[in-house]
């Protein structure tokens, strides 16, 4: 038992250090909670760090070099999350492409749209997004409603998504649509890539409970994509969008990083503010330090146990579902833990005399969206239950009647 | 990164837990209740070597690592045997230099137990030999148990008068210390054991009773109880072995691995135990049903050694003292 590199990583790791000391000048820099001036011009600033990224070679390091990647190991993927985040610099503007939306077009996409897409997606010459959930279709995704008909050599498609990370800024995304909806739910789906600068497109930003827009609305109005475009055979969309829904347990479920502020964070808070307690609140907030931290290391190292298998060579199951949802968990502990320090400035959201205050309010806010977006906490426990520990699912009454028996629910 | 047991260790895993299961069980767990003796007790424990896992091969141990005992004791955890291997574990660290001693400890013809002050000591009834701090330096002697009431009988608890002590170690604060850190470690692995079973247990028969036309695991209300205790026991799984790995190789960060993992032990535990008896409904809470002795277990440990409340407070302080920058 280590928690080394082998050799192979090692050397790995400080050639991706000596590259990032190297452009240092050419990324992005961004402590956790920092919020950019600019949105727009960070977007910009964030296509330029990805591009100087994939340049270096640092970007789609697990993709097969048929690909545009590197050909590397999920390890070796790992070992480049870990610098990035060391040398402080943010997600990759593309890290839905990447992580979800590129594997996705590599397993069921034709080879023109290898050749269309993957390359200029690995530089951020193009922004993905990923079109999924629906207003009336989140946890239960195979219960969506956007149609697409077929015309000619043309699909049209209509209907609404929501909850579209970066779909402001993207040019294409994988879209699930509906296009036989008197087969059962899963049946009748199919994955298309769509054009987000195409006519009929809407995107609008939605506004979170934060106050910041990470998210949107995506209105699609006879929206015309050409049967080339097409991800896979109709009617086997449910069969590609898993493989996106696999890959996004790889991205996500791989490294046990603190969701949210971490603990380190939390230390440097608590040493600057618990002196300033009064004695009996001291030992209020020393006990729930105490939790928070012992919390984030329980699944900092259960990501170390991920790690290991992934290091020899396992892709993350179904357990790794545990991972988001105890680092959720651990992650509330330690931003309420940092909140109460503030004392009386935890009441505003920011200011008035400490900067340190709008950081923790903004981790805060940010939190109880972590506990739904990418697998809500229920059903990753139901993912857990089922397939983990063998309980028998729910039953599912709508599973095998034709999606428009369902009438006016529908 | 090798986060993970060896094949050594994941052989040890499986003979230790093949060893309990033929010795040891929570009906025997019962029996000692009501005056039974510990299973598999002392001399068993001597014989197959699990009481000198960490004592020299020079005293008739196997030298063996934390992590080995660790392995061992959470399959002790699961069947709640007795006596503790948390008292083998701390001993043998106080006794590093006693061989004498340490081979009485390894081959069971001495029977320790160590003595926290006023506190009620684990492995105190039937104890022939007492270790303790006093003033500053290691002691050994005999002693004086008095004991109420058992609520979990194979923790052998009581309150220890020493009597008739020599000093083994003056100034032997740094010794004690960490004695007492690697029985934290101890007590946080057998009580991995003690909630993965009883995790277990619920999930059986979950799946197993059925209600309202269903087993009842397939119901949310159930099932998601069950994975929350579930996912504690993994996670705890984690804190134990870097403890563990902790106390073999990187001394100074044992204090924060060792105080992590028990606190995180207590709560797990009980948890684990209670969402036992709340599964299994009627049955649950009777005598006759294993459930309450998981219980039992967890609501004696939460308080051995410190309770999570003091060692939350411990980690504060790490933190605070930059244990993690």
């Amino acid at each position: 038992m280590d928690f080394d590199d082998t050799p192979d990583e090692a050397a790995y790791r400080a050639r991706v250090r000596q590259a990032l000391a190297e452009h240092a000048d050419e990324l992005v820099h961004l402590d956790a909670g920092e919020e950019a001036a600019d949105p727009r011009e960070q977007e910009q600033a964030l296509r330029r760090t990805q591009r100087v990224l994939a340049e270096a070679g640092l970007v789609g390091v697990a993709w097969a070099a048929e690909h545009g990647g590197q050909g590397g190991s999920l390890a070796q993927q790992a070992i480049v999350g870990q610098e990035l985040a060391r040398a402080r610099v943010p997600s990759l503007i593309n890290h839905i492409g990447i992580g979800m939306c590129g594997p996705t077009v590599i397993a069921h996409g034709t080879p023109e749209q290898h050749e269309r897409y993957l390359a200029r997606l690995l530089r951020a010459d193009d922004v993905w997004c990923q079109l999924f959930s629906e207003p009336a279709s989140g946890s239960d995704l195979a219960a969506l409603r956007t149609t697409a008909v077929r015309h000619g050599d043309d699909w049209v498609v209509n209907g609404q998504k929501v909850w579209t990370t970066l779909a402001h800024v993207a040019d294409f995304g994988i879209l699930l649509t509906r296009t036989d909806p008197g087969r059962p739910k899963h049946a009748g789906l199919t994955m298309f890539v769509v054009d987000m600068h195409a006519p009929g497109v809407t995107v609008r930003p939605l506004r979170q409970m934060g106050g910041q827009s990470d998210f949107n609305e995506v209105f699609f109005d006879d929206v015309r994509i050409p049967d080339s475009e097409r991800l896979g055979e109709p009617g086997e969309g449910w069969r590609v969008a898993l493989t996106t829904l696999l890959n996004e347990r790889v991205a996500v479920g791989g490294g046990g990083n603190d969701l949210g502020l971490s603990v380190e964070s939390l230390a440097r808070l608590a040493t600057a503010k618990l002196p300033g307690l009064p004695a009996d609140r001291q030992v209020l907030a020393r006990q729930a330090v105490g939790r928070a931290a012992v919390a984030a290391l329980a699944n900092r190292y259960t990501g170390y146990r991920r790690l290991t298998a992934i290091s020899q060579g396992g892709l993350p199951g179904p357990e790794a579902s545990a991972g988001k949802l105890a680092g959720t968990a651990a992650a509330k502990l330690v931003a309420d833990a940092g909140v109460r320090l503030l004392g009386d400035d935890a009441v505003f959201a920011a200011g008035p005399g400490d900067d340190d205050a709008g950081r923790w309010q903004r981790n805060q806010a940010w939190l109880p969206g972590i506990a739904i977006a990418g697998g809500t906490d229920e059903v990753l426990r139901n993912i857990i239950g089922e397939r983990v520990l063998g309980l028998p699912p729910e039953p599912r009454e709508d599973k095998h009647r034709p999606f428009n028996a369902f009438g006016s629910a529908r | 990164m090798n986060f993970d047991l060896d094949q050594d260790q994941l052989d040890a895993a499986a003979g230790a837990r093949q060893f309990f299961a033929g010795l040891s069980s929570p009906a025997q767990a019962r029996a000692a209740l009501e005056g039974g003796p510990l299973a598999p007790g002392r001399q068993a424990l001597a014989d197959i070597g699990f009481l000198g896992i960490t004592v020299p091969e020079a005293a008739g141990g196997a030298g063996g690592s934390v992590l080995d005992l660790a392995v061992v004791a959470e399959q002790a955890g699961a069947v709640l045997a007795g006596p503790s291997l948390v008292t083998a574990a701390r001993a043998a660290v106080l006794l590093a230099d006693q061989p004498e001693l340490a081979a009485a400890l390894a081959d069971g013809s001495r029977s320790f137990c160590v003595v926290d002050g006023e506190h009620p000591a684990l492995d105190a009834v039937g104890a022939d030999t007492f270790l303790a701090l006093v003033d500053g330096d290691l002691v050994v002697g005999g002693g004086d148990v008095t004991t109420g009431r058992p609520m979990d009988a194979t923790r052998g608890l009581g309150v220890v008068t020493l009597t008739g002590t020599r000093v083994l170690v003056p100034d032997a604060q740094q010794l004690w210390a960490r004695a007492r850190d690697v029985a934290l470690v101890a007590l946080a692995a057998e009580d991995l054991g003690t909630a993965g079973r009883a995790v277990e247990l619920g999930v059986a028969y979950a799946k197993e009773r059925h209600a309202f036309g269903r087993a009842i695991g397939s119901y949310q209300a159930v099932k998601h109880s069950l994975v929350d205790a579930w996912v504690g026991v993994e996670q705890l799984r984690s804190l134990v072995w870097w403890a563990a790995w902790a106390a073999d190789t990187a001394p100074d960060e044992l204090p924060l691995a060792a105080a992590s993992a028990t606190a995180f032990a207590a709560e797990v535990l009980e948890r684990a135990a209670e969402t036992c008896i709340q599964v299994h409904g009627g049955t649950g809470f009777t005598w006759e049903h294993d459930a309450h002795l998981y219980w039992r277990r967890a609501k004696v440990d939460r308080l051995l050694l410190g309770d999570a409340a003091e060692h939350h407070d411990v980690v504060a302080g790490l933190v605070l003292a930059g244990a993690l920058s």
